[in-house]
């Protein structure tokens, strides 16, 4: 914008201001003088509802036009801390459900906030007001990630019919309900209080009359690398059987009696590769109703 | 000359995108159109329709391409983008917005939609609905044999009414269906016969309806929601002949076979949450759930064939009862802001299940008398968990957080399989005890540069399983340098775990590291670059048979390799056509082991694509885009494949 407009814009405003009693609040008008670009198309933004327009989110705007666009009279989310930026934020979002762990979440603790992936003015999604599509914006956090969903098995995020979100809350998640209730500390709870994963696969979901305390103990994860694997099941190994027996060995003081979890059976012979494929014969491995060692 | 400057603007912000991540070729990025939309009757509406022919050439092994990949021939909705906005807020009649985008409709083995439609102060409405076919069913069979695609539907529909009110009220509805032909597999006659594979027809659906409200009251805010599920699997094995069994040199045969398995169950849940923020320096969030799962079950089997030493086998059996899974949650975070700086809080959690059930079986069959029992299964896990977390920011540059974590779980089992009950019931009870300290760092010397540096240390007294986390630590470091032309991010993070008693040892390593930048060194050009590695060791104490004899010492050895390459570059020319060319390769370099219990999958995969798309006119777009797949395997080579894919598209405004 030319120097001259915005001049003109600026003295048009300060004769405005002459003639308002003395409201802290000037209204979104004001802000278009000078800010064409973020105002010029903000009817397509869900922030356009707020009560106030602009100084919903930037606060009170008259002392900062009377001063020029002075930026430390008015919110600037760019120069607020993560603690206040989250602040303003959650005055409004926070009540959402799917916001109430935020305060304790491993993105709040590492200083990623609203700001740092949510892109109010210029955002690359009209959706959730996303900074980038919602794949792009994590993996540029965490390229690790990246490269697990370009192994040959994998969720299909990258072809786009699945989302981080469908499994992952951002936003924090209560303490998982599997596992030691610790980790992983993003996970989005399916139903009321399961893993994500049951979402989707509801068959595995039991409960079962024969459970593979597996599961339901330690979580998916035990077995499974969701986001991409080598092997066909998205197991953590390559192929099946080092994976059963890696806990299938009697060592003592685990499994459900504290006796060890069983060996095989002695009619199995490791040596022929028959064997070698537990999931042929123990084909209902997430859970039975008709067989206690899961072969229907 | 404001319309110039906002399309100037629009062009720059479009051409200074990031090169997307590793993306399948098609659809384009790049709309059709004017950016900031057509006015029309009190709207603006901004639309791109992206219609064209998608081919494929695939050498090698053509079913793991459609396990890994599965684009095919022909032509398709690639994707489309819509949006309607009321020109003034609340002015629209009957919605002020809707957002509908959508993806490879009409042929793609994967397609989206994604709609939201509201109307200000009066509702919202969102709704995605997905369809994949999925040529790999993920059924039991080992290393993935491939038959036909399974298809998947996922639907979930959301509308808030009075979304901006105190007093909001959610429904919701969501439905998962999985149909289609799969394999599965058998053993016949018994546990020392052949296994067979035969096809049956999967069909499975869930549906989930919601109905809750969330309101404010005494300055705190009530989310209350009520969901019921239903679930019915009614896949079914109708009776056929299946063919040979695996194995050439077992004798037995499988002539028919017919097993219908129909499961229903219901899982009805409540979940509550308060959050009250109305004392600045405190806030309060509780999350409460219940839901009750029940599945009744019925198995009924027929098999007939012949035994390992040519007599007539037949085995006829039946299964039928019902099992239960109630669950009940509470979660409770408190938050305390002492300072400005400060901020300290605290997650309780409280998780308890009981999963039991009960069930008859009989099985018949003319080898052997038959045999009956009834079954009793119950399982109890009771997990508490507390995490307390500090965040102290010193001052403008520097940050600390650290964060104390306990956590206990009781786990129940009692299991009875007896043919003469009453039985006695033995009962086994076991805890473990897990305590965790993290401490962090947070360093920003200048505006843009960003460092951070953590570690966690945890203990636990007696995990459930040979490879849970007994002993463990994780470090992790990460810088990140970010200007408005480009970005650098390196991060490095490595876990160890050790679980070992006297006679026995698990231990696992991961060690991640990755370097990537992003430049953008003129507003029409964008480039990428990363590298990253993955490296995994773990080592597990094994037991197994072989060949009779117990083998006790042996060890189960995995290595992985894991390396990542990807380049990137976006050339906007003109203003008016899009050049992309990606590279991304990634390689498992892990030799193979020497030995069964010695793991490791050295494989490659990469896929060079490129993608050209040229504005035609104001309203037309043609777009041209390739992408090659290559997969190499050591371990087993025939499944190798190499393939072409590629597409030829318009982009269209109306």
């Amino acid at each position: 914008m030319s120097p001259v407009i915005r001049l003109s814009g600026l003295l048009l405003l300060a004769c405005l201001l002459e003639a308002q009693p003395k409201d802290p609040y000037i209204g979104s008008q004001a802000c278009r003088a000078c800010h064409v670009a973020q105002t010029q198309s903000f009817f397509r933004n869900a922030h356009t509802k707020a009560e106030r327009g602009c100084e919903s989110c930037h606060g009170p705007g008259r002392a900062h036009v009377s001063a020029g666009g002075k930026k430390d009279l008015i919110v600037a989310f760019s120069a607020l801390s993560s603690r206040k930026a989250l602040d303003n934020c959650l005055a409004c979002h926070g009540k959402d459900w799917s916001r109430n762990n935020i305060r304790h979440s491993a993105h709040t603790q590492a200083d990623v906030v609203c700001s740092n992936c949510h892109s109010v003015h210029q955002a690359a999604t009209p959706k959730h007001l996303l900074a980038k599509p919602q794949k792009d914006l994590c993996y540029s956090c965490h390229p690790n990630v990246q490269s697990q969903f370009s192994m040959p098995f994998k969720h299909r995020v990258n072809e786009g019919t699945v989302q981080c979100a469908d499994c992952h809350n951002p936003h924090g998640a209560p303490a998982p309900t599997w596992r030691m209730g610790q980790r992983p500390r993003l996970q989005q709870h399916a139903q009321a209080n399961e893993q994500s994963c049951v979402q989707c696969h509801a068959d595995k979901r039991g409960p079962f009359l024969f459970e593979h305390a597996a599961l339901r103990v330690d979580g998916c994860g035990s077995c499974h690398a969701p986001h991409g694997s080598a092997n066909p099941r998205l197991l953590n190994r390559p192929v099946v059987f080092t994976l059963c027996l890696e806990c299938h060995n009697g060592a003592p003081g685990f499994g459900r009696e504290g006796q060890g979890i069983p060996t095989q059976s002695a009619s199995h012979n490791m040596a022929d590769p028959r064997y070698q494929n537990c999931t042929t014969c123990h084909v209902k491995i997430h859970g039975s109703n008709a067989d206690a060692r899961f072969l229907r | 000359m404001r319309r110039l400057l906002l399309c100037l603007l629009g062009a720059a912000a479009v051409s200074a995108q990031p090169a997307v991540a590793q993306p399948t070729v098609a659809p384009t990025p790049q709309r059709a159109g004017d950016a900031n939309g057509e006015d029309f009757a009190g709207y603006n509406i901004v639309n791109s329709l992206e219609t064209g022919y998608r081919f494929r050439s695939v050498d090698g092994n053509l079913g793991k391409y459609r396990s890994d990949v599965n684009f095919g021939n022909g032509l398709r909705v690639l994707g489309s983008y819509l949006t309607i906005n009321s020109k003034k807020t609340g002015s629209g009649k009957l919605f002020d917005e809707l957002v509908l985008s959508t993806q490879g409709l009409g042929n793609d083995p994967y397609q989206f939609s994604s709609l939201r439609v509201q109307k200000d102060k009066l509702y919202r409405f969102d709704s995605v609905w997905r369809w994949m076919d999925y040529f790999n069913p993920a059924l039991p069979i080992a290393n993935g044999q491939h038959g036909i695609n399974t298809n998947r539907q996922l639907q979930d529909h959301d509308l808030v009414l009075l979304p901006q009110n105190r007093f909001r009220l959610l429904l919701g509805y969501s439905r998962n269906q999985q149909d289609g032909p799969a394999f599965s597999t058998l053993q016949f006659p018994d546990g020392r016969g052949d296994e067979f594979t035969y096809l049956w027809n999967v069909r499975r659906t869930r549906n989930e309806y919601r109905l809750g409200t969330e309101f404010e009251l005494l300055k705190t805010r009530f989310h209350i929601l009520h969901g019921w599920e239903y679930f019915k699997d009614d896949t079914r094995a109708p009776l056929f002949s299946p063919g040979p069994g695996a194995n050439p040199n077992d004798t037995n045969t499988l002539t028919r076979f017919r097993r219908d398995e129909p499961t229903h169950g219901q899982a009805p849940y409540w979940r509550i949450g308060i959050h009250n923020e109305a004392r600045k320096a405190f806030t309060f969030d509780g999350r409460f759930t219940h839901s009750t799962g029940q599945r009744r079950f019925v198995v009924d089997e027929l098999a007939i064939g012949t035994g390992r030493f040519g007599a007539a086998q037949n085995r006829q059996l039946f299964a039928g009862g019902n099992a239960r899974r109630p669950v009940t949650t509470g979660n409770l975070t408190l938050s305390w802001f002492p300072l400005e700086r400060l901020t300290l809080t605290n997650h309780t959690a409280l998780y308890n299940t009981r999963m039991e059930g009960e069930g008859s079986y009989g099985e018949f069959a003319n080898a052997a008398a038959g045999l009956s029992y009834l079954n009793f299964q119950y399982l109890g896990i009771r997990t508490f968990a507390n995490l307390t977390d500090a965040n102290l920011k010193l001052n403008r540059w520097l940050g600390l957080y650290s964060g104390y974590h306990f956590s206990e779980r009781r786990v129940a089992s009692s299991q009875l399989a007896d043919p003469d009950p009453p039985a006695r019931l033995d009962r086994a009870e076991q805890t473990n005890r897990l305590h965790s300290g993290l401490l962090g760092l947070r360093l920003q010397p200048v505006k843009q540069l960003r460092l951070s540096l953590d570690g966690e240390l945890g203990r636990a007294d007696r995990p459930f399983y040979t490879t849970s986390e007994k002993n463990y630590h994780t470090l992790a470091a990460r810088a990140q340098w970010k200007t408005k032309r480009a970005s650098l991010l390196a991060r490095y993070q490595t876990n160890y775990n050790l679980n070992s008693n006297s006679l026995f040892v698990h231990s696992a390593r991961n060690r991640v590291a990755s370097l990537d930048a992003t430049l953008n060194p003129k507003p029409f050009l964008t480039l990428e670059a990363g590298y990253g590695h993955n490296h995994i060791e773990t080592v597990t104490g094994l037991a197994y048979f072989s060949l009779g004899e117990l083998t006790e010492n042996d060890r189960s050895v995995y290595r992985s390799r894991l390396r990542q390459v990807r380049l990137g570059a976006h050339l906007n020319l003109a203003r008016r056509a899009d050049l992309y060319f990606g590279y991304h390769r990634i390689q498992d370099a892990a030799h193979l082991g020497l030995s069964l219990m010695d793991q490791a999958f050295p494989l490659t995969y990469q896929t060079p694509l490129a993608r050209f798309s040229v504005q035609i006119n104001k309203n037309l777009r043609w777009n041209l885009g390739w992408q090659y797949y290559n997969y190499k395997e050591q371990r087993l080579a025939w499944q190798n494949y190499y393939a072409h894919t590629g597409y030829a598209s318009l982009s269209w405004s109306f």
